[in-house]
C-alpha cells in the first residue's frame, strides 16, 4: 500500500542565542533527520519526551514551519515547497486536534461558526450546504445541535476536544495530526475522546498520526510506535512488537518510567535515574542517548547509529540492538 | 471511636451514621484525622458545596492518594487543611482538622501560621510558576528556613550551609554552585526537587503534594516520586499525594481515598482498592485506563457515559447515580452514608448497605 504521508531526512535547527546582542551560540538540532510513512486508514503513535522534537516535527507536516532539508510528501504533494492551490489541498487533506481545548477555540465565537470556518476558508459549499455539514459533524462527535448557538465555555474539556475534533473533519481530511489531544483531559473523559477516535478512524478510514507522552494511551490506539529522543527516530515499530520487545535501551527505560495501575509487590519503587533531565549539548558525535544508556561501547562515541531493520518491521537506531534478546 | 461531636453533624442533616462508619483508625498512629469536613462557596449564582462532609485520616509515616477528577474538590480539600481558603467567597462551614490532636479548624491566625509550612508544608502542580522568578533558590529556601525556624532561628550564613544540604538531599548535582542559580535556569523536574527541599526544610510531619508531577514528564516523574518516597523513609514524614493518575497512586501510596463532588466515596488500602474496588466510580475508572491488552482483545475503552455533574447542580441522591451503571431506586433518592463492608474498608454506596 502507498503511504499517504512520507518524511524523508526531515531537518530543522533552530538557532540559540544568548546576552545583550543575541550573539549565536550554537544550533538546537529540534529534528535531525527523520524518516517517517503514514499508510492509508494507520495510526502512528510518536512518543518522547517534552522538547525531543515531536511538536517542530507536526508543524512541518502541517506546513507550519520550514524545514531546513528534507522532504515530506502528502498523497504525492510536496509540502514543503507547495504553494497556492496545491498548499491549500494540503492544508485540507491534514488538520490538527490541539492539546488545549481551552485555549483552541475562539472564545468569542458560537460553536456553529467555530466548526464551519475551515468550509469558508475552503469555500467549500453555499451556506445551507455548510449547515447541514456542521449538524452531520455534530452528530458524529456525539453532540447535539442545541449547542450551536452556545460559547465555548459552556463546556467541559470533554465536549470542547469533541468540538474541536468536529472542526478538524469539517473538510473531510484523510490525516489528522492529534497533538496530545487527551492529556488535558480527565481519565474517565480521555476514555471516551479515545473511543471516539477510534470509531471515526473506521468509519471515514481517516489516518491518524498520535502525538503523546502517554505511552498506554499511545499502545492502546496506535497501529505502529515511533519513539522519539533529542530530534531522532530511535525505534519504530508495530505497537505490540515495540512494548513487548523495546530494542532501544532508552525505549525500555521510558516504559520502566511508566508508573503501572497495579500496586506493586517489591518493597520499593526505584525507577533507574537516567534520562529525562540531563543536558547532552556536549554531546556532538555519536549516539545521543549514550550517556545514559547502560550498555554503550566505544563505537557508540564515534559513529551515530542510523535506523535499521532488526525484525520484521521493527527498526531500531542503536548499535547494540539485538532482537534476540 | 470517638461520638463526642455527632450532635453538630445532626443538626445539619448529616446522620449518626456517617460519622461512625468513616474509616476508623485501628491501631494505627493517626496524624491526621479529618471529620465530616464541609467547605462551601457563597456564589452571585448560589452555594457551591466544594466538600460535603469528607472524612479521612492520614496515619504517620505513610502516604494517602487522594484521587478524583478535576472539580472534584481535591485542591480545596488540601487547602481547607491548610486553611488557606479564601474567605469570601469560601467558608469552612463545619467539621474537624484534627492534626496532631489539635483541631486546626479552631486556631487563630497566628497559630495556624506557625503550623504552615513548619508542621504541614506543600508542594503544587507547577514547579515553575510557584518559584519566585527573581529570588535565588538559595534565597528562597534560606527564607523558608529563617521565617518558620524562628525559636531556633539560623543565621544566613548557616542557613546557606542548611540550604546546599537540602539540595544535596533531593539530588541536585553540585548544590554549592546551583544554589545561586534563578528558577529560570533549572528544567522542571530540578525545580520541582527545589519545591520539595524548600517543603522539607523545616522537616514537617505532613507534606501535602498538589499533582506534583502532573506537569513533569515520565522518566522525570518516576524520579520526583522515587525521591518523595526515599525522604517520606529518612524523615517519616506523612505525605498526602493529590492526584488523577491511579498509576502514580498504586506504585507510591499505602493508603487511597477517591473522590467524587466533593465527598470521599471510597477509602481504603491500596491493595484492597486495586484488587477489588468496591465503588462503581472507582471501578469505571480503574476501566478506563487504556492498555495494550485490551486493544489486543479488539476491546472498546470501557468509559464512564456523562460528565461530571458541576458542584452548582448536583444531583438529587447519590451524586453518580445518573453515570452508574448498577443504579438503584434508592440511589435516586437519598445520599448514601459510608458504608464498612470490609474492616478496613469503606464506600459511600447503597451497594453496601447490608454489608
Amino acid at each position: 500500500m502507498r503511504p499517504i504521508l512520507e518524511v524523508c531526512e526531515l531537518k530543522k535547527t533552530f538557532p540559540i542565542t544568548s546576552g545583550m546582542f543575541r550573539k549565536s551560540a550554537g544550533v538546537l538540532k529540534a529534528v535531525d533527520g527523520v524518516d517517517l510513512a503514514i499508510l492509508p486508514n494507520e495510526t502512528l503513535g510518536l512518543v518522547g519526551e517534552s522538547g525531543c522534537g515531536k511538536t517542530t516535527l507536526s508543524k512541518m507536516i502541517l506546513a507550519l514551519e520550514e524545514p531546513d532539508s528534507g522532504s515530506i510528501r502528502f498523497e504525492g504533494v510536496d509540502v514543503v515547497r507547495a504553494r497556492g492551490s496545491s498548499l491549500s489541498q494540503v492544508r485540507r487533506g491534514i488538520q490538527v486536534v490541539f492539546q488545549d481545548p481551552f485555549g483552541s477555540l475562539n472564545p468569542r465565537r458560537k460553536i456553529g461558526s467555530i466548526i464551519e470556518e475551515p468550509m469558508i476558508i475552503h469555500r467549500e459549499g453555499a451556506r445551507t450546504q455548510r449547515a447541514k455539514r456542521v449538524r452531520e459533524l455534530l452528530e458524529m462527535v456525539g453532540l447535539h445541535e442545541d449547542i450551536l448557538p452556545r460559547y465555548p465555555h459552556e463546556f467541559s474539556g470533554g465536549q470542547r476536544q469533541r468540538i474541536c475534533i468536529a472542526r478538524a473533519l469539517a473538510v473531510n481530511p484523510r490525516l489528522l495530526i492529534c497533538d496530545e489531544p487527551v492529556s488535558a483531559l480527565d481519565v474517565s473523559i480521555q476514555a471516551q475522546v479515545i473511543n471516539l477516535l477510534v470509531e471515526l478512524q473506521k468509519e471515514l478510514k481517516l489516518s491518524y498520526l498520535f502525538i503523546s507522552h502517554n505511552l498506554s494511551v499511545v499502545g492502546y490506539i496506535s497501529h505502529r510506535v515511533a519513539v522519539m529522543y533529542k530530534g531522532r527516530i530511535v525505534e519504530l515499530a508495530d505497537a505490540p512488537a515495540l512494548f513487548e520487545n523495546p530494542l532501544h535501551p532508552y525505549t525500555g527505560c521510558l516504559m520502566d518510567a511508566v508508573p503501572e495501575a497495579r500496586p506493586r509487590k517489591s518493597p520499593a519503587f526505584r525507577p533507574q535515574r537516567r534520562g529525562g533531565d540531563q543536558d547532552s549539548s556536549g554531546l556532538s558525535s555519536g549516539c545521543a542517548y549514550r550517556a545514559w544508556c547502560p550498555r554503550a561501547g566505544g563505537i557508540c562515541a564515534q559513529e551515530p547509529p542510523l535506523l535499521q531493520e532488526k525484525g520484521k518491521g521493527h527498526f531500531v537506531a542503536c548499535h547494540l540492538a539485538d532482537p534476540q534478546g | 471511636m470517638a461520638d463526642t461531636d455527632l450532635t453538630d453533624g445532626k443538626a445539619n442533616g448529616q446522620t449518626a451514621d456517617d460519622l461512625w462508619n468513616t474509616r476508623e483508625p485501628e491501631d494505627r498512629d493517626v496524624l491526621v484525622d479529618i471529620q465530616d469536613l464541609c467547605t462551601y462557596f457563597y456564589t452571585p449564582e448560589g452555594v457551591v458545596h466544594a466538600l460535603g462532609g469528607v472524612g479521612l485520616q492520614i496515619g504517620r509515616g505513610r502516604t494517602l492518594g487522594l484521587v478524583g477528577e478535576s472539580g472534584c474538590g481535591k485542591t480545596v480539600l488540601a487547602l481547607t487543611i491548610l486553611r488557606l481558603i479564601p474567605e469570601p467567597p469560601g467558608k469552612i462551614v463545619r467539621g474537624k482538622v484534627l492534626f496532631e490532636g489539635t483541631d486546626l479548624l479552631g486556631l487563630d491566625q497566628a497559630g495556624i501560621r506557625k503550623i504552615r509550612g513548619n508542621k504541614i508544608s506543600m508542594i503544587f502542580q507547577e514547579p515553575m510558576t510557584s518559584l519566585n522568578p527573581v529570588f535565588t533558590i538559595g534565597f528562597q529556601i534560606e527564607e523558608v528556613l529563617m521565617l518558620h525556624q524562628s525559636h531556633r532561628a539560623p543565621a544566613r550564613k548557616q542557613a546557606r550551609d542548611l540550604a546546599v544540604e537540602l539540595l544535596d538531599m533531593v539530588g541536585i548535582p553540585y548544590p554549592r554552585r546551583r544554589i545561586n542559580d534563578y528558577p529560570h535556569q533549572l528544567s522542571g523536574g530540578m525545580c520541582q526537587r527545589v519545591m520539595i527541599a524548600m517543603a522539607l526544610a523545616c522537616r514537617p510531619s505532613l507534606m501535602i503534594a498538589d499533582e506534583p508531577t502532573t506537569a513533569l514528564d515520565v522518566t522525570t516523574q518516576a524520579q520526583i516520586l522515587a525521591l518523595m518516597g526515599e525522604l517520606k523513609e529518612e524523615t517519616n514524614t506523612s505525605i498526602l499525594l493529590v492526584t488523577h493518575d491511579l498509576g502514580v497512586v498504586a506504585q507510591s501510596c499505602e493508603d487511597v481515598a477517591v473522590m467524587y463532588t466533593g465527598n470521599v466515596v471510597e477509602h481504603a488500602g491500596v491493595e484492597d482498592i486495586f484488587s477489588r474496588p468496591l465503588h462503581p466510580y472507582t471501578r469505571g475508572l480503574m476501566r478506563s485506563i487504556p492498555t495494550l491488552e485490551a486493544r489486543k482483545r479488539g476491546e472498546q475503552l470501557h468509559a464512564i457515559p456523562g460528565n461530571v455533574p458541576t458542584l452548582r447542580n448536583m444531583p438529587k441522591g447519590c451524586t453518580f447515580h445518573n453515570r452508574c451503571d448498577e443504579v438503584m431506586d434508592v440511589c435516586r433518592r437519598e445520599r448514601p452514608p459510608m458504608f464498612r463492608p470490609h474492616p478496613d474498608h469503606c464506600v459511600r454506596c447503597w451497594r453496601y448497605a447490608n454489608g
